[in-house]
């Protein structure tokens, strides 16, 4: 069954272009449109599997229509047409989660080597989700161990439930790049107190001082976590931002956007998890 | 904090909660705080890296998320804060902070990039402590609903 388009372009010719475009490649044009309103309508009835979409109109611009498409769907798959090419729309795009770009006037070749990335397994994708954990697990190894002077072994690899119960003190890490994700670290507040005053070498730690040891561990983790990921693979080019530290009782965490693959790491001082999860997704462009 | 670290992001929650159907977004006040701030009930983390980096929350009492997540869905009674609603909730964040950052590229800050959002929900008083020494606070009052947003960004 041949992949089904709608187009949208408030220019007859344009969208005629696209059309026969699309059609001489084998896909099938299931729908035209030309605004906000009609786009929306026409969506609801033929549901495309991608999305042509011009930039440039009245009234409402392809960011705004598309704005809209991915809050009905936001898996819908849309490529974005223009005569310009500039960072500022590919950031724009990128954030949307828009899925291509292409330069107008539109090249029959580029644009079918579009379509078939887009459709095609994302293999960088799954490359990162399978070392993500590993690596993260090696940099928490090397680190802790290191600050604590203690060996550290792992259990219980596996997937975070959607819903997760704070053991106590939870470090967020944001990380951004070619896929954007979130690294969390997870311990008891009496674990975090035991390993601040290994690492200070003192008894008398405060409660500030085992917060500020918690992120700081998270932050030299997840850091060289995403060096050692980036050498594996350039084009990750993955960065992490401060961590923000949840601390509480019955805090409960939620990462709806992404799958957290986790570890449980064991020391003397007590257990402490670590997960890694990444969202699917990235913009392509020609 | 630089007031052009605020206004951008202001402007992207209304936008937003109008998009959702929110008819009236008042803001209450407005206060700094320090790197630690006490919440209960519902708190939203985004992370933002870039020429500009630290994080934005958004936070309400669970009462008050269910009823949000209920307006965001079209009125479906939300009884409870289900797979669905925290989905609805996570999404909200996201397109506040990506706006925030189309509205930052306006006044010339570029590069801004997002982290997914990460819920979190305590029943009692919990803290944050964010990586920034200050943060400011700002209060709505989204059609009665109690929002505050937090703002970290250097």
């Amino acid at each position: 069954m041949s992949l089904k388009f709608m187009i949208v372009d408030d220019s007859p010719f344009s969208r005629t272009m696209m059309s026969d475009m699309l059609k001489a490649g084998g896909y099938e044009v299931v729908g035209e449109a030309d605004s906000l309103e009609t786009a929306l309508a026409t969506y609801e009835k033929v549901q495309p599997d991608i999305v042509t979409m011009d930039i440039a109109m009245p009234k409402h611009n392809g960011f705004d229509i598309s704005k809209a498409l991915l809050h009905k769907n936001p898996q819908l798959k849309i490529i974005l047409s223009s005569s310009m090419k500039d960072e500022d729309m590919e950031q724009e795009a990128r954030r949307l989660g828009i899925s291509g770009y292409i330069q107008k006037p539109v090249e029959e070749d580029r644009l079918y080597t579009l379509i078939e990335k887009i459709m095609a397994p994302d293999t960088l994708f799954d490359n990162l989700m399978g070392l993500a954990l590993p690596v993260a697990q090696e940099s928490l190894s090397q680190n802790l161990t290191s600050m604590i002077k203690q060996p550290v072994s792992f259990s219980d690899a596996g997937i975070l439930s959607q819903t997760y119960l704070s053991r106590g003190i939870t470090a967020v890490i944001g990380i951004i790049g070619q896929y954007s994700g979130t690294l969390m670290i997870d311990v008891a507040s009496d674990t975090a107190a035991s390993i601040t005053q290994a690492i200070l070498k003192r008894k008398d730690v405060s409660s500030e001082e085992v917060i500020e040891m918690s992120s700081e561990l998270a932050n030299i983790i997840a850091g060289r976590a995403c060096s050692m990921l980036n050498k594996q693979e350039k084009s990750f080019g993955l960065q992490v931002s401060p961590p923000s530290i949840f601390h509480g009782k019955s805090l409960e965490l939620v990462n709806p956007c992404l799958v957290m693959k986790k570890i449980i790491a064991h020391c003397d001082y007590g257990e402490i998890l670590l997960s890694i999860g990444f969202k699917r997704g990235k913009t392509l462009w020609m | 904090m630089d007031v052009n670290l605020i206004n951008p992001v202001i402007e992207a929650f209304n936008e937003v909660l109008s998009q959702f159907g929110f008819q009236e977004i008042k803001k209450n006040n407005l206060q700094l705080s320090s790197s630690t701030i006490s919440y209960s009930g519902v708190l939203l983390n985004i992370s933002i890296v870039g020429t500009v980096k630290g994080v934005i929350l958004i936070g309400m009492s669970e009462a008050d998320a269910e009823k949000f997540a209920s307006k965001m869905m079209m009125g479906m009674p939300v009884t409870a804060l289900d797979d669905m609603s925290k989905s609805a909730l996570s999404e909200m964040s996201n397109m506040v902070c990506a706006n925030a950052c189309t509205h930052f590229n306006k006044i010339n800050i570029k590069n801004l990039n997002i982290s997914p959002p990460t819920l979190l929900i305590s029943e009692s008083n919990s803290q944050a402590t964010i990586p920034v020494d200050q943060a400011v606070i700002v209060t709505f009052l989204c059609d009665g609903l109690k929002v505050n947003l937090y703002i970290g960004l250097v």
